[in-house]
Formats: C-alpha cells, structure tokens, sequence
C-alpha cells in the first residue's frame, strides 16, 4: 500500500489508535513492537488500514455481466462437470461474495444445473471474522429488494440482519495477500475473479505482482472484474479488454 | 442449495524449485514453465545474468513480462544494467515495459537517471525524464531544470517541462523562463511551460521525501 502525503492525517490517526490500543506511550516503543510483532502487532496495524466500507450488490452491473454474458462465456469450454469458481478478493466483511451467491441464486436461471464455488479472501482477517459472522446493518443492505432481504437474512436486533446459515456456509473465507504469490497460488484457479478497488492502494512493483498472480489465478479465458475507476491496461499487459454490454472486464487470453 | 463449499484447492505450496531448475526452465521450457521460471527467478537474485540473457531471447510477451518483474523485485544495480538496454529496443512494448521496469525498481534506478537524461538517443531522453518524475522532488528538479538549459531536442524538453508542472517548485521557474526564450518560436512548448510556472506559482511548496 502507498500513502502519499496528502494521507499523512489518515496514517497518524491509525497509528495513535493503535498506540492506544497498546498502551505504548510513545512512537518509538509502538515502533519497536511492531517491528518485533509483538502479540500479532503487524496483523492488528494491516487491519486498521484496510478500507471496510461497502454494500450489497454494490456495482450491480457487473454482476448483471457476470450472468448475462461471462458464465455463458465460461461454460462453452468448461469441462462438463467441473464447478464454476468464483473469487472475491479482496472480500472485505463478505458483502460481495454474498453479493455474488444472492444474485446467481436470484438470476441465474442455470444455477441449478452447476456446482458454484466461491471464496471470499481479505488481508484483514477482523474482516474476514465478520464476514463468516455475515451480520450487516441497514446501510450495507440498502441496494437489496426486500423480497431478497426477507428470503436469505433473518432480523437480529434494531437495524441488523444475519445471512441465513445456508448462505453463510456456501462461501468459503480465507486470509491472502494477493501481493505474496504462494499465498495465491495455494487457492487454485478461478473462472471469474472480482478484485476491486485495491490495486489503486498498491505502489508499481505491487500492483504488477498482485496482477501477475491474478492472472495465475485464473484458468486461460477467465475473467476479471476491477473497480469501475480501475484499468488492467496500466497495469499489466497480459490481460485482454472484454467489452460486453453491461461491463468491461478483462480477460486472460486463452491459450 | 447449488453453492458448494470446499476448501481451495491447490496445496499449500512453498517455492521448492532450485536455481539450477530455474535457470534450466527459463533457458529450455515451453511457454507455461519459462512463465513459471521467471515468476520465481527473483528468488535467486544471483539469477540476473540468465534473467537478462533470456530476456533478449524471449518471444512472448506474457514471459517476458514476467522476466522484467523478476529484475524489478530484485531491484539491485546488476538488475538496472540489464534492463537499461532495453530502452534502446526497436520494440516499443519492451521500451516502455522497460521503463516500467525502472519506474517499479525506484531508489535502484534513480542513480541511473542523470546518465540517461544525457544519452545521445532523444527517445531514451524523453523515458529518462519520466523516471526522474518518481524521484526525490530536489533531485528530479534539478534534474529536468539542467536539461531544460541544454536539451537541444524540444520533445525531450517537453517532457521534462510536464515532470515540472506536476513536481516544480519555485527553484524551477528561471529553468523554465529561459527554455521559453530559447524555442520562442514553438507555440505548443510555450503554452506548456506557461502551464507549468502557472501550476508551480500556485502550488503551496509540499517537501517530498
């Protein structure tokens, strides 16, 4: 992640949180227990600058892509019987994977007749915790029919709502660093990645390995979904522009 | 409920691969394990010689990419000397990813960047004065300023005309003012230093690490 001086206000903040956190009285002693990850430090200091905002159905029309044209796409060289992957990463507190498992369920008239994966994956592993929880107030499902919200979340209290237990065990989580190839590589290869608003967080060298290992991560022909301020042609030639009616995603050549 | 739920499906996998298979694979693979060579080529930084030499022989686009992040993790002076030739292909994707290259390795580079910005070929020029963007704001400065007074090449000193607009600072403007002067008759270089002693003149001086 690059912070460049404009977020200097951003950083201090966190910083002083975690200072507080801690109960270290000054920079210098934080610094040395993060250096020395004292009890997990380094993990808790990636955790409070990962951006958790979100919302379901959030950029609803690539979701619209995914079942109008890429799983169509995907099928045609599919092997018969093998399931249809789907990453969401970096997944944030599950909205997206969710997202992606409530829209197929809800418009995909296919989605009986295959075997869907999907894993939801996030550095922040607080993130990861409330995602599996998959507890969400009145915000995050503003863009969800009500019919939807009655269907697949059960009310737990004033303005909260949990995603029924079938939902919730559909949707494997898991901790990566899409920066660390290994780390990436151990979650195999996926029809149809979603990876959006994180690239724009990372310096050069980061931003070209994170797209080096997504395009590993993708079986030849899959496709990947960025933010819609986002462009794969800065930051890597390796992957092809697919213009479709709802979405332009990208794609990675088949062979 | 058609979902599944598995655990992912790869092993945890460590990088066991030697050097010597490395080296072997980006020398004699196919196209997929020259691609998986060059991803973990930059775990032997001792590698860069063979990385450089397969660099020269690649053919695909994809490994060769692959190649030059492998030199841009490595980040040290043998991986700038072997990327710095680059600049100089006929092949316009390999400048440019070559330039990337450098941009991605910055404090290795940057030693590397007066040198360029004097090299007897413009074009090499002009990619030079992109990597001084990215450098300390003192140094970039002073760089593009020197080259301001002497480039005799006006896409050369365009290009380090808009390195000053987005990083100049007061210490620019005279650089500027005399470039102006010297190609006072080029009308698409004056409205761009205009622009950039407009933008530096108000700017709030920020200091760059």
């Amino acid at each position: 992640m690059i912070f460049t001086e404009t977020k200097r206000y951003y950083v201090e903040r966190r910083v002083v949180d975690r200072m507080t956190v801690t109960g270290t009285t000054g920079f210098e002693p934080y610094f040395a227990r993060l250096r020395a990850d004292m009890d997990g430090e380094i993990e808790q200091f990636v955790n409070t600058f990962t951006i958790n905002e979100t919302y379901f159905y959030r950029e609803e029309h690539q979701l619209t892509c995914l079942t109008s044209e890429l799983l169509a796409d995907r099928l045609k060289t599919k092997p018969r019987g093998q399931p249809i992957r789907i990453w969401s990463v970096p997944c944030s507190t599950g909205e997206e994977p969710y997202s992606i498992a409530l829209w197929l369920l809800e418009n995909w008239q296919h989605v009986d007749e295959h075997d869907i994966e999907i894993v939801g994956s996030d550095i922040d592993t607080d993130a990861i915790a409330s995602a599996r929880a998959g507890v969400y107030g009145k915000r995050a499902l503003m863009r969800l029919p009500r019919p939807v919200v009655d269907r697949y979340f059960v009310p737990t209290g004033v303005d909260t709502w949990q995603i029924v237990s079938d939902l919730r065990d559909s949707v494997h989580f898991t901790r990566v660093n899409i920066v660390d190839r290994v780390e990436t590589r151990a979650h195999g290869q996926f029809d149809v990645i979603f990876c959006r608003n994180v690239l724009i967080y990372f310096d050069d060298l980061s931003r070209r390995t994170a797209a080096e290992n997504l395009f590993e991560n993708l079986y030849p022909g899959g496709f990947i979904c960025l933010g819609h301020t986002e462009s794969m042609s800065r930051i890597s030639p390796l992957f092809d522009v697919a213009w479709f009616a709802d979405a332009i995603v990208y794609r990675r050549p088949s062979r | 409920m058609p979902l599944i739920r598995k655990p992912p499906s790869a092993a945890d996998e460590k990088s066991t691969a030697s050097e010597s298979a490395v080296l072997d694979a980006l020398a004699r693979g196919n196209d997929d394990e020259r691609w998986a060579a060059a991803r973990v080529a930059a775990d032997f930084p001792d590698s860069v010689p063979a990385i450089a030499d397969a660099l020269r022989r690649e053919r695909s686009a994809v490994v060769r990419k692959a190649l030059f992040s492998a030199l841009a993790r490595i980040a040290s002076p043998q991986s700038v000397e072997a990327v710095l030739p680059f600049l100089r292909s006929d092949d316009a994707l390999a400048r440019t990813e070559a330039c990337d290259t450098l941009i991605a390795m910055k404090e290795a580079a940057w030693p590397s960047v007066a040198a360029l910005l004097r090299d007897p070929d413009a074009d090499v020029r002009i990619l030079a004065c992109s990597l001084a963007r990215d450098m300390p704001r003192d140094s970039a400065v002073s760089l593009c300023c020197e080259l301001l007074d002497s480039e005799p090449e006006i896409n050369v000193c365009a290009g380090a005309v808009e390195v000053l607009a987005e990083i100049g600072e007061a210490a620019a403007l005279p650089a500027l003012e005399r470039c102006a002067q010297r190609f006072g008759d080029a009308p698409f270089l004056a409205f761009s230093i205009q622009m950039a002693i407009d933008r530096v003149r108000s700017q709030p001086s920020v200091s760059r690490a």
